[in-house]
């Protein structure tokens, strides 16, 4: 079982038509990752049927690694309480993040401190994921990290591997080109010869 | 490395008070489980090697290589000074009595038991010792093969680092509490961190906690993190209202030597790994923050390839530790060592800050 989110249960399960076209728009945001050469996870963050955060995966342009598309749609749902003049943590514990990928450990950890209740996402992320696949943080025991947050996983998986796969095994032409050595070899083989390939 | 007695005494980051111990993963520092097992004492020391080819067929210990199956009595006056491992108590599970008799263990196996006295009951270690604390504890019981890492030994004595280096590294340790308490000054909790290139020495970003500011988020890591983004031409928020928290181009950066080509190992400064067209931007920098860091910040060294990171006071929900060692958690791609310990007091004393 999943930690219970606290207080907010009564609007925990959206219906299942609402979940299909947020869902939509997150892999939509997705696509345009990848077309941006960046990983292809896209999300939402929606409070009260309205849109507060679109992200996507901006760690190539900000040259920040933890710039994942989690990450920018907290910003905006942060940005978008100040300008109401309302408590961010007021907001996010009525705000549901719908997101292409199992957010990793990192996100996962973010939406805890933020109180993020609820997390709808398609594929696991085996690499990474802070949801159960690698570690539990949305349901472990961290009385210092937040709240824990339910999370409800499944949907259009494949199509979410899929769009993992076509980035990490076929190199992405629009993703900007690793500089190569001048012994011939690009940095990019030196570095991680080991490298898992994408969830499965 | 430089001989340790050299102290010094009275400065600033007096390295006697205090000591840099590694943060080193479950596997290697849990204590070792044991497995019931029959050993027999060898009547005959010439059969010896016959008993140990032969019971190394019908008995084999396939995932115990560690293990010695001859040991000797340290008991010099024994009447019997070596003893063999006959098998694995869950090797005969189906017998019923605790007190097997050698023929109870080798009825059913072609052996000739000529040398071999009656069986009794020992525990051996598991798996193979990977520390030498985990060697000693292990060797009590029964002895085992051990490939000793130095450099974890030292470590683990507190010994790996000279003083002249911990003086560095109070050195750094003393900066990020210097940014803690600027930030501390602005309302924000007293954290503070440091990125530094190994190779030059150099500060290349400091960074306080800041999250009862802007953003709940900006812990001193990510703060950190985003200012090393910023050397290299990214950076995703101001901190203009922060003025401790600030960044200086790396010097090996800004020119390119000849020397890149020979030099691969972990020199990375100046071209930054990058794979899948994702840039890692903390390769080769060490990290140093005055407490442990939490979930998200532990995961965002993961992502940003930090090499190593030093902290001074744990933390309640530290992933570097205290609850997680994501540093070395099995299935992700990058793995980096962590030291605990530096400056610990001057640290713990800024947790007290309110
Ligand atoms: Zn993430
Ligand atoms: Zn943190």
């Amino acid at each position: 079982m999943r930690g219970q989110a606290g207080g907010a249960a009564g609007f925990l399960q959206p219906p299942d038509s609402d979940v299909q076209s947020w869902m939509a728009k997150a892999f939509d945001m997705a696509r345009d990752a990848l077309e941006n050469g960046e990983v292809p996870v896209g999300c939402l963050m929606v409070y009260n049927d309205e849109i507060l955060g679109k992200g996507r995966n901006e760690v190539n342009e900000s040259r920040n690694a933890t710039r994942h598309a989690e990450m920018v749609a907290l910003d905006q749902v942060l940005e978008w309480s100040r300008l109401k003049q309302l408590d961010p943590k007021e907001v996010c514990k009525l705000t549901v993040l719908y997101v292409t990928v199992e957010p990793c450990i990192m996100c996962a950890a973010a939406l805890r401190l933020l109180h993020i209740p609820l997390v709808v996402y398609g594929c696991k992320n085996d690499r990474f994921g802070g949801c159960g696949s690698v570690l539990d943080i949305s349901s472990d025991d961290l009385p210092h990290t937040g709240a824990s947050f339910k999370c409800i996983s499944g949907h259009r998986a494949e199509e979410a591997i899929e769009m993992l796969k076509t980035f990490y095994k076929q190199e992405n032409p629009n993703a900007p080109k690793p500089k190569v050595r001048k012994g011939g070899q690009s940095s990019r083989g030196l570095c991680c010869p080991a490298e898992k390939s994408s969830s499965s | 490395m430089e001989p340790d007695t050299k102290r010094r005494k009275g400065t600033e980051y007096d390295t006697d008070l205090w000591d840099v111990l590694p943060v080193l993963s479950d596997e290697q520092s849990r204590d070792t489980k044991l497995l019931d097992a029959y050993a027999a004492p060898i009547t005959e020391k010439r059969e010896t090697s016959r008993l140990v080819k032969e019971l190394a067929v019908v008995y084999p210990l396939p995932d115990l290589q560690h293990i010695k199956r001859v040991r000797a009595r340290k008991d010099k006056n024994a009447p019997h000074p070596l003893e063999v491992i006959v098998c694995l108590a869950s090797d005969v599970s189906g017998l019923e009595s605790q007190r097997s008799t050698l023929a109870d263990l080798l009825s059913s196996k072609t052996i000739d038991s000529r040398g071999l006295g009656e069986p009794f009951l020992v525990q051996i270690p598991a798996s193979p010792p990977l520390t030498r604390p985990q060697f000693e504890r292990a060797s009590k019981h029964w002895p085992t093969s051990f490939h000793e890492d130095k450099q974890v030994t030292s470590a683990l004595r507190g010994q790996l680092f000279s003083s002249s280096e911990k003086a560095k590294m109070g050195e750094y340790m003393n900066a990020a509490i210097q940014a803690a308490r600027s930030g501390h000054a602005l309302g924000m909790d007293a954290v503070g961190a440091v990125i530094v290139d190994p190779q030059s020495g150099q500060i290349v970003a400091v960074g306080h906690d800041c999250r009862q500011g802007t953003h709940p988020l900006h812990h001193a890591v990510m703060v950190c993190i985003d200012l090393v983004a910023y050397t290299q031409g990214g950076g995703a928020y101001e901190y203009e209202k922060y003025p401790a928290c600030r960044y200086s181009v790396p010097e090996s950066q800004v020119t390119t030597s000849h020397d890149d080509l020979s030099k691969e190992g972990n020199h990375c400064s100046s071209d930054k790994a990058m794979e899948n067209g994702q840039l890692y931007i903390c390769t080769g920098y060490e990290l140093y923050v005055t407490r442990e860091p939490c979930v998200m910040c532990a995961m965002a060294l993961v992502h940003s390839r930090i090499s190593r990171v030093f902290y001074g006071a744990a933390s309640t929900d530290g992933a570097l530790g205290t609850k997680y060692k994501i540093h070395c958690q099995k299935d992700l791609n990058h793995h980096f060592d962590v030291y605990k310990g530096v400056m610990l007091q001057a640290c713990e004393e800024l947790l007290d800050l309110k």
